[in-house]
C-alpha cells in the first residue's frame, strides 16, 4: 500500500514536471523591464573578487566602481539596486531566469558570449598591461617571447596570449599581438597569477597579464610587482542582460548614454581608478 | 630483516638514535638552519648566519631533533591521558607556529571575524544540517528501495545512487540550479544548494544504511517474524537500532565531508564561509589570513562534531558494553 502511494507521487511529480516543461516560458519582450518597474528593485549580478571593481567590505557590503555604476543605474530606473553573488562562470552562461536583471561585472562584449547574453552598452575601457616581478631585468614587453606567462582561465587575457582574441566594438583601437609566450598556465582568478609570481622572478611564471587597475591595486597592497610596458590593448566593457528583452535593452542603453554625456562615468572612474577610462586609449 | 626492525623497535637503546638520525636528516635536508626556525636557534646560541662552518650550519637540525627524542622520552612517563594531551598541545604548537611564519595581518582578520563566524560559519552549518537530515531520510528510502524484491523500487534506487556517486557535485549543483528553470522550476540558491548536497550525499549515504541493514544478523530479524512482528516493527525496532550501530561512524565521516563540501554551493552567490574567504581575503590582496581564519573555523566546527558523534556512538553501543 505504502509502495503505491509512493510511486503515485512519483508519477505525478513527473508528469508535472513534464507539463511545466512543454510550457516553459521563454524570456518575453519587455518581461524584465516589467518586474524591474513593478518590484522597483534592480537584481545586479557581481563578482566580488576584483577590487577596484567590485569588492567586499568587512560588514558583508559591496563597494568599487561597478558596484557605483550599477547603484546609478539603478536610481536612473527609478529602482532600488540588490547585489547578488552568483560564480563568474555561471554569470556569462546566461538563462538566468529571473534571479537577477543585470550584470555590471566589467565584461567585455566578445561573440561567444553574446550568444546567450544582450550587451546594451558599453560603460568603460580597461587597459590589459603585462606585469613582472619587480626585480625583473624586462624592459619591454616583445622580451617575453618564449616566456612562462599566467593568466586567468576563459578570460581575454587568455585569448590574447593565444592569438584569438577579437573585439568588434565601436570605438576599439586596433592591437597587435606583440608576445608568442613558451608556456601559458591558465589560472582560476588573475590574483593566483599574482601570487604565484609574488614568489620571485621566473620561479613559477615570467609574467602575468591582467587589468591594469587590478595590477596596480595589487602594487598598492605590496605585492612585489611591477608593470612592464605600455598597455597591449584596450578592452571595452559592457553592461550585461539576459537574451531576449529589447525594451530593457533600449531602456538601458539611453540610461548608459546620459550617464557617459552628463560625466557621472568620468567621475566614477576617476574615483576608482584615478583616471577617465570611459573613452578608450584614455 | 624485517623481524630485525621490529625487535629493534621495541628496545629503546636502538630506537632513540634510529629516530634521532631519521629526524636529523630529514631536518637538515629540509634546510632548517637557513629557515627561521634555524635562524633564531643560531641567533640565541650566539652564532651569526654568514659564513658558517658546516658543522654549525648542522646544529639546528641536530638541536631540534635531540629536542624531540628528549620531549618523547620525558612523555613516556606521563598518564596515557597527559600523553594524548601533551601531544596534542605541542603538534597545536607547531601550526600555530607554521601560521605565525606566514607573518599575518592580525588587524585584518579580527574586523572580519564577524561575518567570518556570524554569516559564513552560520550558514556553511545551517547548509550542512538541513543537508544531512535530507540525506539521512532518502538514504534510509534508497536502501530499503535497493534491498527491496520490487523490480521498479530496485531499478529506481541503484540508478539514482549510480547517478549521483558517478557525476561530479558542481555539475549536479549547476544542473539543478540552472537546468531546472529550464522547466519552470527556479529554486533560490540556497534551497537548489541543499537538494544538491542532500541528493548527492543520500547516494553514498545509501550505500551506507544498506552496509548497516545487511551487517544485522538475519537471524535476528527470523526471529522476531517467529515471534509474530510485522516486517514495519521489525525493521523499526531490531533491524534498525542494530544497524545504527554500523552506520553512525562512517555518516559522521560524510557530514564532516560535506562541512567542506558545502562550499561549492558558493558558486551560486551563497554567502558560506569558503566564499567569504576569498572574497573578503581579495578585497585587500590578504588571501592567506581569511583561508587561515577559514581553516580554523572549519576545523573547530568538525571537532565539535567530532564530540558529538562520539557521544551518539556511545548512545548505540551500549548493547557492546559490558
Amino acid at each position: 500500500m505504502i509502495r503505491r502511494t509512493f510511486f503515485t507521487a512519483l508519477t505525478l511529480a513527473a508528469a508535472v514536471g513534464l507539463a511545466q516543461a512543454a510550457v516553459a516560458p521563454s524570456a518575453k519582450a519587455g518581461a524584465t523591464l516589467d518586474r524591474v518597474m513593478q518590484s522597483k528593485t534592480l537584481k545586479v549580478a557581481t563578482d566580488p573578487a576584483y577590487p577596484p571593481q567590485s569588492a567586499q567590505k568587512p560588514d558583508g557590503s559591496f563597494e568599487g566602481f561597478d558596484i557605483d555604476v550599477a547603484t546609478e543605474i539603478a536610481k536612473r530606473l527609478g529602482a532600488k539596486v540588490e547585489f547578488v553573488t552568483p560564480a563568474w562562470d555561471v554569470i556569462t552562461a546566461g538563462h538566468w531566469g529571473s534571479r537577477w536583471d543585470l550584470s555590471v561585472g566589467s565584461m567585455t562584449p566578445t561573440k561567444q558570449r553574446a550568444e546567450v547574453l544582450d550587451f546594451p552598452a558599453v560603460y568603460y575601457y580597461t587597459p590589459a598591461s603585462f606585469f613582472v616581478h619587480k626585480d625583473a631585468k624586462y624592459t619591454k614587453v616583445e622580451e617575453l617571447d618564449g616566456k612562462k606567462i599566467g593568466v586567468c582561465a576563459a578570460c581575454t587575457y587568455e585569448d590574447y596570449l593565444r592569438g584569438t582574441l577579437k573585439i568588434d566594438a565601436a570605438g576599439v583601437p586596433p592591437f597587435k599581438f606583440l608576445v608568442k609566450p613558451g608556456e601559458i598556465r591558465t589560472y582560476d582568478t588573475d590574483l593566483n597569477v599574482m601570487d604565484d609570481l609574488r614568489l620571485g622572478d621566473g620561479v613559477r611564471l615570467d609574467a602575468g597579464l591582467s587589468a591594469l587597475p587590478t595590477v596596480q591595486g595589487a602594487i598598492k597592497s605590496g605585492y612585489p610587482l611591477k608593470v612592464l610596458g605600455d598597455p597591449v590593448f584596450y578592452e571595452p566593457l559592457a553592461v550585461a542582460a539576459d537574451k531576449g528583452d529589447a525594451e530593457f535593452d533600449a531602456k538601458l542603453k539611453s540610461v548608459i548614454a546620459e550617464m557617459h554625456k552628463d560625466g557621472t562615468l568620468s567621475e566614477l572612474s576617476k574615483k576608482w581608478y584615478g583616471v577617465d577610462l570611459t573613452s578608450a586609449g584614455g | 630483516m624485517l623481524d630485525l626492525l621490529f625487535d629493534g623497535w621495541e628496545r629503546p637503546e636502538v630506537r632513540r638514535p634510529f629516530l634521532f638520525v631519521l629526524f636529523f636528516v630529514l631536518l637538515f635536508w629540509l634546510d632548517l638552519h637557513e629557515g627561521a626556525l634555524g635562524d633564531g636557534l643560531l641567533d640565541a646560541l650566539g652564532l651569526g648566519h654568514a659564513g658558517l662552518e658546516p658543522l654549525a650550519r648542522a646544529l639546528p637540525a641536530a638541536l631540534v631533533s635531540g629536542f624531540l627524542i628528549l620531549d618523547f622520552w620525558l612523555i613516556s612517563f606521563l598518564p596515557l591521558l597527559w600523553q594524548i594531551a601533551v601531544v596534542w598541545a605541542e603538534l597545536l604548537g607547531g601550526f600555530v607556529l607554521f601560521v605565525y611564519a606566514f607573518n599575518l595581518d592580525i588587524p585584518y582578520i579580527v574586523v572580519r571575524l564577524p561575518i567570518m563566524i556570524g554569516t559564513g560559519a552560520v550558514t556553511t552549518i545551517y547548509v550542512s544540517a538541513a543537508s544531512i537530515f535530507f540525506a539521512s531520510i532518502i538514504a534510509l528510502f534508497g536502501a530499503l528501495a535497493r534491498l527491496s524484491k520490487s523490480g521498479p523500487a530496485f531499478a529506481i534506487a541503484t540508478f539514482y545512487i549510480s547517478f549521483f556517486r558517478g557525476t561530479p557535485l558542481l555539475l549536479q549543483i549547476f544542473l539543478i540550479y540552472l537546468g531546472l528553470p529550464q522547466f519552470g522550476i527556479n529554486l533560490e540558491a540556497v534551497p537548489a544548494g541543499i537538494l544538491a548536497l542532500s541528493l548527492c550525499y543520500g547516494a553514498y549515504m545509501a550505500e551506507i544504511f544498506r552496509a548497516g541493514i545487511q551487517g544485522v544478523p538475519h537471524g535476528q530479524s527470523e526471529a522476531s517474524t517467529a515471534l509474530g512482528l510485522s516486517r514495519s516493527l521489525t525493521l523499526r525496532k531490531v533491524v534498525l537500532p542494530q544497524a545504527m550501530k554500523l552506520i553512525v561512524p562512517p555518516t559522521g565521516n560524510q557530514f564532516i565531508a560535506m562541512l567542506k563540501d558545502s562550499s561549492l554551493v558558493s558558486v551560486m552567490g551563497v554567502l558560506e564561509l569558503m566564499y567569504l574567504a576569498r572574497t573578503q581575503g581579495r578585497a585587500g590582496f590578504r588571501y592567506f589570513e581569511m583561508l587561515i581564519t577559514a581553516a580554523v573555523i572549519y576545523w573547530i566546527i568538525s571537532f565539535c562534531f567530532e564530540m558529538i558523534q562520539a557521544r551518539i556512538e556511545r548512545h548505540y553501543g551500549k548493547a557492546d558494553r559490558r
